[in-house]
């Protein structure tokens, strides 16, 4: 079986990015230790230029390559789109919050390109192994970087910690990847799809649950949250933020995948138990986050309740509202978390501080930054006209859609909950009083991600209409 | 493993290996055993120290060793796995013909640039 | 009737250790007992006629593995000669979770008519996992390189000292 010359054009974004990949190993090597900062510029071309291939790839009609093991829609292109503009602001915004801590910097930039890399994998696989593999892909490097600093205990206790529960769900989902093996004889998603419908119904269900143990860790669903706020406080903030939002993106579209093309035409019934899990994971993410007092661990539980928003999503996909919203959700709440994590980094930086309690006054210390930080909380919060409220919208529509009112009740009731600790933020930037004086603006190229991620939490709830087209593209080419 | 007779009864062809195992075990128990019953057993101080090849030993044999034996196991268990994936192809390379080399030659080509890296990293000297 | 008595002595083999391992009170002894587990295991592998993943059983986890697990004691302070226990006070949750765990399983493993495809074994199977890896299953392989990659940069950031 000689493999399809023409197929290869279909991948021209991953040969790239695992192209740069190496490159920026080698860059890595034979730079000078003071010009690492290099290598970041280098992998941000590389990103910028990837893009341009992945946004010409929007149009095609969706098809699977390479022996099926390989899915190109738009689905996937959306979620390489989230994956690479998402690695380019982290990478902007790693440049200077590394210094002093590590004496590895270029190996970060060529970690996160191959996490990048990883993510894209995850979006497309449509073979079981191949999907199981770049899991571990995304995940190791993952791992590698949440212990970066290793003179930090608590960075140290990220890795370790992310690591043992990582491998844990990821023995559980391989195991249940094998009894769908076992019961369907295929590990092509597709393949397993004409399939399931005749598969035996409690092993079936036993294999779906055991997959949604390791997806489920990765975008970190009740009860697979445990590992969030420890990892995100204890990693390197720029590394939080990736695995907040490109981690978690591939997370939720390995899942849907799974669901939608492989367990869909089956006997399981999966909503239910997705739409509990939902109600439970923002409900809880919400009342955990209410107590917190580090802006990381505010934000690790506040992942958790989004991870309960975007469940909402998957669980209501029937209709015109379910995949479309569950997408641009997506799509604003990278911006938007993004931007959060920044915003700590750059607090951080200058004042050595995560507590929330230091960033009091920061509106006459740096007004740039406190209004940035008020959009990205009002964002979380889903208040218009940013793209966090156009994402709820569209999300809460599908439930009411789906005949799943209960559960937009919740999730109204856990918007406003989440409003108390969102707007806690705003409080104390606005109205309490700094305690000593000093700016606390970042850095350059992190005062651009900043830009680009409040820009792109505006431009989404202002214009909302071409990204609205492209998710519609998006979720339409999903089930082929 | 390799010299199953075609047809053959799969657990007859591993009575060799079966067999095999079995004096191994039988063996490594046996004379040990023998040793303890017909040896005796007369301890004297020097002898209960353990053998440093007539040296006296100095310190803890408890020591903590160094994290470079780590990552040259790791390094040795990576280009393990490495090797793993090299057999099937090698069996099968006449039948891939130049497809399966390239497919080859990139595999090696991404762990060559590994070795690099771990080569001007100085991960293979001896600091 | 000979497969099921070497399966039967196979899982003993694995399960036994398995136990010692999870159990034993030094270490050492908890790392040496995964060996003959993993002899077991390709036992296992044997029995299912997956001849080459059984030596590469023995190759990389019988060998290297336990290895790699000798030297990770030897790095912690006194590893090799404290004694350790590896249980907590919450030992009566973790067997009752154990237990409803695995008799789940075997209910829904004993309950389920597993479908059996027809098709005859392959001679050699090293040859078909050579045929499959390069062709059909070419993304998975290629990708393999890339996680060996970040594996063993990994490796190399957290093992090598700060400059």
């Amino acid at each position: 079986m000689p493999i399809p010359i023409e197929d290869l054009w279909s991948l021209v974004p991953e040969f790239w990015l695992a192209a740069l990949g190496l490159l920026l190993v080698l860059l890595d090597l034979f730079l000078p230790g003071d010009r690492k900062r290099l290598v970041g510029w280098a992998a941000v071309v590389g990103l910028l230029l990837v893009l341009m291939p992945i946004l010409g790839m929007l149009g095609t009609p969706a098809r699977t390559v390479f022996f099926n093991t390989y899915a190109v829609d738009g689905f996937a292109v959306f979620f390489k789109i989230i994956a690479v503009v998402a690695t380019i602001l982290v990478i902007l915004s790693t440049m200077d919050a590394l210094r002093g801590h590590t004496s590895f910097e270029g190996e970060m930039y060529v970690l996160l390109t191959f996490a990048a890399l990883g993510v894209c994998l995850m979006a497309a696989s449509a073979d079981l192994i191949l999907l199981a593999l770049s899991i571990e892909f995304v995940s190791l490097s993952s791992y590698v970087m949440a212990g970066y600093f290793k003179s930090d205990l608590r960075s140290n206790e990220a890795g370790i910690k992310y690591f043992l529960f990582g491998a844990a769900s990821s023995a559980v989902m391989i195991y249940g990847f094998s009894i769908l093996y076992g019961l369907t004889g295929e590990t092509n998603l597709y393949a397993i799809a004409d399939r399931v419908r005749t598969a035996p119904q409690p092993a079936l269900v036993l294999a779906v649950g055991m997959a949604l143990a390791g997806l489920g860790f990765k975008v970190s669903m009740v009860p697979f949250h445990q590992w969030t706020p420890d990892v995100y406080e204890g990693a390197p903030t720029p590394v939080a933020a990736f695995l907040a939002v490109a981690s978690k993106a591939a997370g939720f579209a390995a899942l849907v995948r799974f669901l939608m093309v492989a367990i869909e035409p089956g006997p399981v019934d999966w909503v239910a138990p997705i739409a509990g899990l939902s109600a439970v994971s923002m409900t809880l993410g919400n009342l955990l986050a209410l107590p917190q007092r580090n802006i990381k661990r505010m934000l690790a539980y506040s992942s958790i309740s989004h991870a309960g928003f975007l469940l909402m999503g998957v669980a209501a996909h029937r209709g015109d509202f379910g995949a479309p919203g569950l997408l641009i959700y997506l799509l604003a709440y990278t911006f938007t978390n993004l931007g959060a994590f920044f915003v700590a980094i750059a607090v951080g930086g200058r004042l050595g501080s995560d507590e929330i309690p230091s960033y009091a006054g920061l509106a006459q210390r740096s007004a740039g930054l406190a209004a940035v930080m008020a959009l990205f909380m009002l964002s979380l919060t889903g208040i218009p006209p940013t793209g966090g409220f156009l994402g709820k919208f569209y999300i809460f529509g599908a439930a009411v859609n789906n005949g799943l009112l209960w559960l937009a009740v919740v999730a109204v009731i856990n918007s406003v909950v989440a409003l108390y600790y969102y707007v806690n933020v705003i409080r104390v930037m606005y109205l309490l009083p700094a305690p000593s004086g000093g700016s606390a603006s970042g850095p350059v190229p992190l005062r651009l991600a900043l830009g680009v991620a409040a820009l792109g939490t505006l431009v989404i709830g202002i214009f909302p209409q071409p990204f609205v087209t492209l998710v519609g593209a998006a979720a339409m080419l999903l089930r082929m | 493993m390799w010299f199953r007779t075609p047809g053959g009864d799969l657990l007859l062809d591993y009575i060799p290996v079966l067999v095999h195992f079995v004096i191994v075990v039988g063996l490594t128990a046996a004379l040990p055993a023998l040793h303890a019953l017909v040896g005796g057993s007369r301890p004297t101080p020097p002898k209960m120290e353990p053998y440093e090849s007539g040296v006296w030993t100095i310190g803890s044999t408890r020591e903590r060793v160094p994290i470079r034996y780590y990552l040259i196991a790791m390094l040795f268990i990576l280009f393990d796995i490495e090797t793993v994936f090299l057999f099937p192809w090698a069996v099968v390379y006449r039948r891939l013909g130049a497809f399966g080399l390239i497919e080859m030659l990139v595999f090696v080509g991404v762990l060559g640039a590994g070795l690099i890296y771990a080569w001007k990293r100085g991960a293979l000297e001896w600091e | 009737m000979g497969t099921l008595a070497a399966f039967f002595i196979l899982s003993a083999v694995t399960l036994i250790p398995a136990v010692v391992v999870v159990t034993s009170k030094n270490i050492v002894r908890s790392a040496l007992a995964l060996v003959p587990t993993f002899f077991g295991i390709t036992g296992l592998y044997i029995l299912l006629r997956a001849e080459f993943v059984a030596g590469i059983q023995v190759l990389i986890y019988a060998g290297a593995i336990t290895v790699l697990i000798l030297f990770v004691i030897m790095l912690t302070e006194g590893g090799t000669g404290i004694r350790i226990r590896q249980v907590n006070e919450q030992v009566p949750v973790g067997a009752l979770a154990s237990a409803v765990l695995a008799a789940l399983l075997i209910w829904v493993f004993l309950r389920t008519p597993w479908p059996q495809g027809p098709g005859a074994l392959p001679e050699y199977t090293a040859a078909q996992i050579g045929t499959t890896l390069l062709s059909s299953m070419v993304l998975v392989f290629e990708v393999t390189s890339l996680v060996l990659l970040i594996s063993l940069i990994g490796a190399i950031i957290i093992a090598r000292r700060e400059r």
